[in-house]
């Protein structure tokens, strides 16, 4: 049992065609009691940043006001919206800060990017504890399912999904990953990013 | 060994603790407080390394007081449990951390409507329904999956309670005897024999 | 804890450490970073240089990103390699890449790869190992083409071909037995793709793509996913679920669209004749 296990949690993030979606389960637990049911661990940074936090739970909170102060000192010396890519440098420059004596959290971040002809741009990133930065074009996951969440996404993700189609991809992703973790469930919430809105579910999960 | 639960119902937030206060395997007193009225609609029960208990409840309970004396208002319930478990995660990062777990039971009087937190001495905090923290805690909350109910009045909260404290007595191998319940609601906090 | 200022001090924070070594003290065990098993290798051809490397990370046994790059910008004319811990060669490679840009400023000259390389181990021998950083550094400058590698501890060496990572005894097998000098430079780069691709197809910390860089004293060209032999065949069927396949209990929808309602104001306009 690693302090990574200690209270349990998983994050997903996946790129859809002009959307992104990011999902977690809402457990809190003590190694095997649960305690929560629902935790979160997903926080919007802007309107169009959403960044996942799976990990020791101290950390969560912790780094979720670290980065809640960060994000607004951007905002308020540059007067502009902090964007994903330079959010995601963020995020990895402080676990790194943080090289030898980390925070326990593996960052998942999901957002749309401004693009120079006034576009957006799907976004999503991931890191390790100590601040490694992974862009990926399809999925990104991190938490005590991740090994499973790899193997469901690797299956059913596909290129060029719609919102609607993102949501059942991604929620039967974490939805069938968490119930073959222990350590992960207890229900799940899913927000699924589009250029002129953020749906939010909460789904029906397994509760045991 | 210690035990703490909590419940909310409609309007309130039942505390309740055990009053042994032990040392190893000797029982040293057995009409301990361990509930603290931090301000007139907030409860902290806490649990622990005997001596860092007292040291952080005060502690706590003195720096609410300043804020009330200072601001003319008191925390609400989200706020002073945000600060407690920052100074927590804090402790933890110092050489001698306080060992403390809390259960946070407040009343908000702006939007009417009780909370309850649960919180560790690693500062984790949740909102919860229902909390436990101790070996009671295994039995407790599977009991309160099954019973609890946000919309029960006082009466049927404390019945539930009663279920709690007697199935912790039977089936604990080292249970503590004797409990002390507290309530806050609308009314503020004020203790009440079960 | 020393968040209170907006300016925080550079270099690294150990706010936490007290709070680990008490959790590991307590049973549980500190998690290990992200370590790249990698193949990367450099080798000398008649006018320059050519730096070659895998794109698989790995988290332990599970494969982390299928498509990394580890062929790391230090200037114009300098690549460097990074294999140990990810975050390490990331960043100590942006740290010396930001100075070299700086030094280069200050002098007004070309930077040169000796350098960087001092730079990088200098930096690398003062954390005594700590930084998991083993690099394969390599450019042109006014001296000529120059190739190092610089292990975690700091210690450099200078060769004429060199490999490093998991896959490196794989790749070293292939430049021992076809390295000559003075190779052309088509001849440096198949050379380059066959080291790696022995680092990939033998090396379980290696894998998917090639990526290579050829620097030579005029040009420095960057072949992103110069070979790919490992692509993935499309799905033969579609895996999409049915709308409505998932039960959900509750939705919040937050609209971003910022409601705009445009006035005409009546009256004549004005005349700015």
């Amino acid at each position: 049992m690693s302090i990574m296990e200690y209270n349990g949690g998983s994050v997903i993030a996946m790129v859809g065609k002009d959307c992104v979606a990011i999902a977690s389960d809402l457990r809190l637990g003590n190694q095997a009691l649960g305690i929560s049911s629902n935790f979160q661990k997903i926080f919007p940074v802007t309107d169009r940043i959403y960044v996942g936090l799976p990990g020791l739970a101290t950390d969560v909170t912790t780094l979720r006001e670290r980065f809640r102060y960060r994000v607004n000192m951007y905002t308020i010396k540059e007067e502009r919206e902090i964007e994903p890519e330079t959010f995601a440098h963020l995020v990895s420059s402080t676990l790194y800060e943080h090289r030898f004596g980390p925070y326990f959290i593996e960052p998942v971040m999901a957002g749309l990017s401004k693009t120079p002809s006034g576009g957006l741009k799907p976004f999503i990133a991931a890191t390790d504890l100590i601040g490694c930065l992974n862009f990926a074009k399809d999925f990104v996951v991190a938490g005590t399912a991740s090994s499973k969440l790899y193997g469901v996404a690797e299956g059913l993700w596909e290129p060029g999904l719609e919102p609607e189609d993102l949501f059942e991809t991604i929620s039967q992703t974490i939805l069938n990953a968490v119930d073959r973790d222990a350590y992960s469930g207890w229900g799940c919430i899913v927000h699924v990013i589009t250029k002129d809105k953020v749906v939010s579910r909460t789904l029906k999960g397994r509760m045991d | 060994m210690e035990n703490l639960f909590a419940i909310t119902g409609k309007g309130y937030v039942i505390v309740a603790a055990d009053t042994t206060s032990a040392r190893s395997i000797v029982k040293m007193k057995v009409d301990e407080d361990k509930i603290k009225v931090l301000s007139p609609h907030l409860l902290m029960a806490y649990s622990g390394e005997p001596g860092d208990t007292i040291q952080f409840s005060e502690y706590v309970e003195r720096n609410i007081r300043l804020f009330q004396i200072r601001n003319t208002y008191p925390l609400g319930p989200s706020a002073a449990a945000s600060w407690i478990r920052r100074s927590l995660a804090e402790s933890l990062r110092s050489r001698k951390p306080y060992a403390v777990n809390l259960l946070l039971g407040g009343y908000d009087t702006n939007k009417h409507e009780p909370h309850l937190f649960w919180v560790d001495y690693l500062g984790t905090m949740t909102e919860v329904p229902f909390a436990a923290h101790g070996y009671g805690s295994y039995f407790v909350l599977s009991l309160l999956d099954r019973y609890h109910n946000p919309e029960a009045s006082l009466e049927e909260g404390l019945a539930t309670l009663k279920r709690c404290i007697a199935e912790v007595t039977k089936r604990v191998v080292v249970s503590p005897g004797q409990y002390k319940v507290k309530v806050v609601d609308k009314d503020g906090a004020r203790e009440i024999e079960i | 804890m020393a968040s209170s200022s907006v300016y925080s001090s550079p270099g690294f924070d150990f706010s936490n450490q007290l709070r680990n070594n008490f959790l590991s003290e307590k049973g549980l065990p500190l998690p290990k970073a992200t370590s790249t098993g990698t193949t990367i290798v450099g080798c000398l051809f008649e006018d320059g240089i050519v730096l070659g490397a895998d794109t698989r990370a790995t988290e332990g046994p599970i494969v982390a990103d299928k498509n990394c790059e580890k062929i790391h910008y230090i200037s114009e004319s300098i690549r460097c390699c990074g294999a140990g811990t990810a975050a390490d060669t990331e960043f100590t490679t942006a740290l010396i890449s930001s100075n070299i840009e700086l030094h280069a400023l200050h002098t007004g000259r070309k930077p040169r790869v000796v350098t960087a390389m001092t730079m990088l181990k200098q930096m690398l021998f003062q954390y005594q190992g700590h930084i998991g950083a083993a690099l394969v550094l390599g450019g042109v400058d006014a001296t000529g083409p120059n190739l190092f590698t610089i292990h975690p501890h700091g210690s450099t060496d200078k060769l004429p071909y060199v490999t490093m990572g998991s896959g490196s005894l794989a790749a070293m097998a292939v430049f021992e037995s076809s390295w000559r000098p003075n190779m052309s430079r088509d001849e440096a780069l198949t050379l380059v793709k066959h080291a790696i691709s022995a680092g990939i197809f033998n090396d379980l910390g290696s894998g998917s793509n090639v990526d290579a860089c050829i620097i030579t004293a005029t040009h420095t060209e960057m072949l992103r996913n110069v070979e790919m032999p490992n692509q993935r065949v499309e799905k033969e069927k579609k895996y999409g679920f049915r709308r409505g396949t998932t039960a959900w209990k509750r939705e919040t929808v937050k609209s971003l669209i910022v409601e705009e309602e445009i006035t005409h104001v009546l009256g004549e306009a004005m005349d700015t004749t």
